[in-house]
C-alpha cells in the first residue's frame, strides 16, 4: 500500500451503513468520507477530485442515477460502485451500461467489495 | 153503416110529427112562404059519416103508426146507446190493451237489448280468457297449475316455458306429481319446505337447483301462491319458475374475476411489502456484516474467541439474507404480459367488477369514454389492479360522508402520444400535509391501511411508461390520473 492513502467517499442515507463501510475500509487504509445525501456530496467533489464513490442507488432527493449523471455532467472521472437493498432482474446491467465500475446488492463481503474499488482506481 | 141508419132514422121522427100536426107549413114553404088558395076549407058536416069513419080510422092508424114508430126509434135509439157504450168500453179495452202491448214491447226491447249487451259481454270475455291464455302460454318464465286437493300435487296445467324448461311434454307434465318433476338429486330440505308453505297455505319464493328430465341441472327462482275457488278454500297453488342459470353463471364469473384480481392485488401488496421489508433489513444486515468484516480485520491474529464469535455473527446475517432473498423471490412480481388494450374496455371491466361495491357503499360509478381512444400496450391485471386501488380509494374518500357520492372515471387523449385515465370523487380530499407522501410506501391515513395501495400502482404506472398523480379538486373530492403512451404503430 503507497504512503498516500486513496480517498474513498461514500453515500448511503443509512447511517450505520456508513458507519461500517468507514470502519471497514479504514481497516484496509483508505480515507475515507461519508455523506448522508448526494447534495451534501456535491458540496466536497469538483471535476479533478480522485478516489472512488461508493455510492447508494436510492437516496432522498438526488439519488444514484442522477448522482452518477451530474458527475458525467462535470467531467468528472470518478469511479463509481454502486450498492443497492433492492433486487431487480436486469439491475446490474442497468448499472454497469451507464459506465459504473461495479454493481454490489447488500448485504455483501469485504472481499467483494474491495475487489471492485481496486477494479475502480485501476480503470481510471 | 148501421149506425148511419140509425141516426137517419132519429132525424124523420120530429119531421114525421110536424107533417102530421101542421100540414099547412109545409103548403105554405112550397107555395112560396104565402098560404096557397085552397078554396074554403071542407066542411066536416060535409063529410060523410062513412067518411069520418074512414077519416078517424085513418087517424087512429096513423096515430098507431106514430107510435110504434115511436116505439121502435126509442128501441133503436137504446140499441144505438148499448152500442155506442160497448163501442165506448171497447176502445177503452182496447186502449188498455195497447198500453199492455206497448208496455210488453218496451220490455221485450229492454231484455233484448241486455241479451245483446250479454251476449257482447261474453264476447268479450272470451276474448280476454283467450288473450290471457295465449299470454300464459307465451311467457318466458315457466307457469304451472298444481291442483293441490290430490295427493301428490297433480299438474293441471303448464306452459311451453315450463316445459322448456324441465324438459318434459305438456302430455307428460298432465296429472303428473310436482315433485316427482323435481329429479331424485334435489334438495329434500327445499322440497320439504315446499309442501309445508302449500299444507300451510302460504305463499313460497326461493332459488335452488333443479334437474330437467335428460338430468342437466339448472338454477331457477320459484315462486307459488295459492289460488281459492269462489268458496275461498284454497285448491291449486299457481307456481312461477324463472331459469336463473345464465344470471349465475354471470354473476359467478364478475365474483371470480374480482376474486381473482383481489388475490393478484393481494399477492402484489404482500410482494410490495416483502420487498420493502427486504430493503429495510438489508441494511442493518449490510452494516453488522461489515462491522464485523472490520472487527476481524482489526484483530487479525490476536483474540482467536472473538474472532471466532465474529464468524459465527457473519455466518447468521448471511443466513438472513438468505432467508429474505428466497422469500423476496417467492413473491416476486410475475411478468407483466404485455399487449394491445383498449382502455375504454378495460375501465369497463373493471367497473363492472366494483358494481356490487357501489351499491353496498351507496356510490354511484359514472363513465365518460373517449370513444376514439387509440390502443395502448401493457398489462391487463396490473393495470386492472391500478383502477382498483384509485377506486376503492375513492370509496374510502367517501366514508365521511357526502350526500351525492360520485365517483367519475373518465378516459380521454391528452396529446398525440399519451392518454389519461382520471377517477374524480366527490369525497373528503386529501389533507395538504399528506400530500407529499401520497406515493410513499407505508403511507396511509386508514386505520387498517398498509400503505402499498398507491405506491404499487405508481410503480405500475411507470413500468408503463406512463405517470400517476393526484390532487385535490376546486371544490369537494380529488381526482387521481395516470397516463400511458398510445401503441405506436410498427413502422412502414
Amino acid at each position: 500500500m503507497s504512503s498516500i492513502k486513496k480517498q474513498i467517499f461514500i453515500v448511503d442515507d443509512d447511517e450505520s451503513v456508513c458507519r461500517a463501510l468507514n470502519m471497514l475500509l479504514i481497516t484496509y487504509g483508505f480515507n475515507v468520507m461519508t455523506f448522508h445525501t448526494a447534495e451534501d456530496f456535491f458540496n466536497v467533489v469538483t471535476k479533478d477530485t480522485l478516489g472512488c464513490l461508493i455510492l447508494d442507488l436510492h437516496l432522498p432527493g438526488l439519488d444514484g442515477w442522477g448522482t452518477q449523471r451530474r458527475l458525467n455532467e462535470l467531467g468528472s472521472k470518478l469511479p463509481i460502485v454502486m450498492i443497492s437493498a433492492d433486487k431487480n432482474e436486469g439491475l446490474k446491467e442497468r448499472i454497469l451500461k451507464t459506465g459504473a465500475a461495479g454493481f454490489l446488492q447488500k448485504p455483501f463481503h469485504d472481499n467483494e467489495l474491495m475487489a471492485l474499488i481496486n477494479q475502480g482506481f485501476e480503470s481510471v | 153503416m148501421g149506425n148511419n141508419y140509425k141516426v137517419k132514422t132519429a132525424k124523420q121522427k120530429p119531421k114525421l110529427e110536424l107533417k102530421l100536426r101542421k100540414p099547412n107549413i109545409k103548403k105554405r114553404r112550397l107555395s112560396g112562404g104565402k098560404p096557397l088558395k085552397t078554396g074554403k076549407p071542407p066542411d066536416k058536416r060535409i063529410l060523410s059519416k062513412a067518411e069520418q069513419l074512414l077519416l078517424r080510422g085513418f087517424v087512429s092508424d096513423l096515430s098507431n103508426v106514430r107510435d110504434d114508430l115511436g116505439e121502435k126509434v126509442r128501441r133503436q135509439t137504446d140499441e144505438l146507446k148499448l152500442k155506442s157504450g160497448q163501442l165506448r168500453h171497447g176502445a177503452d179495452r182496447q186502449q188498455r190493451s195497447d198500453k199492455r202491448i206497448q208496455k210488453q214491447t218496451d220490455e221485450l226491447k229492454l231484455k233484448s237489448g241486455q241479451l245483446r249487451h250479454g251476449a257482447v259481454r261474453q264476447l268479450k270475455s272470451d276474448e280476454h280468457i283467450q288473450i290471457l291464455t295465449q299470454a300464459i302460454k307465451s311467457m318466458t318464465n315457466g307457469m304451472f297449475l298444481i291442483d293441490v286437493r290430490k295427493p301428490n300435487f297433480l299438474v293441471v296445467f303448464s306452459n311451453a316455458a315450463f316445459q322448456t324448461m324441465t324438459g318434459y311434454t305438456e302430455r307428460e307434465l298432465l296429472g303428473r306429481g310436482y315433485f316427482s318433476l323435481r329429479g331424485a338429486k334435489a334438495d329434500s330440505g327445499v322440497v320439504a319446505e315446499i309442501k309445508r308453505t302449500i299444507r300451510q297455505g302460504t305463499h313460497f319464493r326461493g332459488e335452488m337447483l333443479g334437474f330437467k328430465r335428460a338430468g342437466q341441472q339448472y338454477w331457477f327462482q320459484l315462486r307459488l301462491a295459492p289460488v281459492c275457488s269462489a268458496s275461498g278454500a284454497i285448491t291449486h297453488y299457481v307456481g312461477i319458475q324463472t331459469d336463473v342459470t345464465l344470471m349465475w353463471q354471470r354473476d359467478f364469473e364478475i365474483k371470480e374475476q374480482r376474486e381473482e384480481l383481489l388475490h393478484v392485488t393481494r399477492v402484489g401488496k404482500l410482494a410490495e411489502f416483502v420487498s420493502s421489508l427486504a430493503h429495510e433489513i438489508s441494511q442493518p444486515l449490510t452494516a453488522i456484516l461489515s462491522y464485523t468484516n472490520a472487527a476481524q480485520r482489526l484483530l487479525a491474529d490476536r483474540e482467536p474467541q472473538i474472532r471466532e464469535i465474529l464468524q459465527y455473527i457473519n455466518n447468521d446475517d448471511i443466513r438472513a439474507t438468505e432467508v429474505i432473498r428466497r422469500l423476496r423471490s417467492l413473491l416476486k412480481r410475475g411478468e407483466p404480459e404485455i399487449k394491445p388494450l383498449d382502455m375504454n374496455a378495460l375501465v369497463k371491466d373493471t367497473v363492472v367488477l366494483m358494481t356490487t361495491d357501489a351499491t353496498i357503499r351507496n356510490t354511484v360509478l359514472k363513465i365518460k369514454f373517449d370513444a376514439r381512444l387509440p390502443l395502448i400496450n401493457g398489462d391487463r391485471i396490473q393495470l386492472q389492479q391500478v383502477l382498483l386501488n384509485l377506486i376503492s380509494n375513492s370509496f374510502d374518500a367517501m366514508e365521511c360522508g357526502p350526500e351525492d357520492r360520485q365517483i367519475l372515471i373518465n378516459t380521454a387523449r391528452r396529446d398525440r402520444d399519451t392518454i389519461a385515465v382520471t377517477v374524480k370523487d366527490t369525497g373528503c380530499g386529501i389533507p395538504t400535509p399528506n400530500m407529499p407522501k401520497l406515493f410513499s410506501r407505508f403511507f396511509t391515513s386508514k386505520s387498517d391501511g398498509l400503505g402499498m395501495g398507491l405506491s404499487i400502482s405508481r410503480s405500475i404506472v411507470e413500468g408503463h411508461g406512463g405517470r400517476l398523480d393526484g390532487t385535490n379538486n376546486p371544490g369537494r373530492g380529488a381526482t387521481f390520473f395516470f397516463t400511458l403512451p398510445i401503441k405506436q404503430k410498427p413502422a412502414p
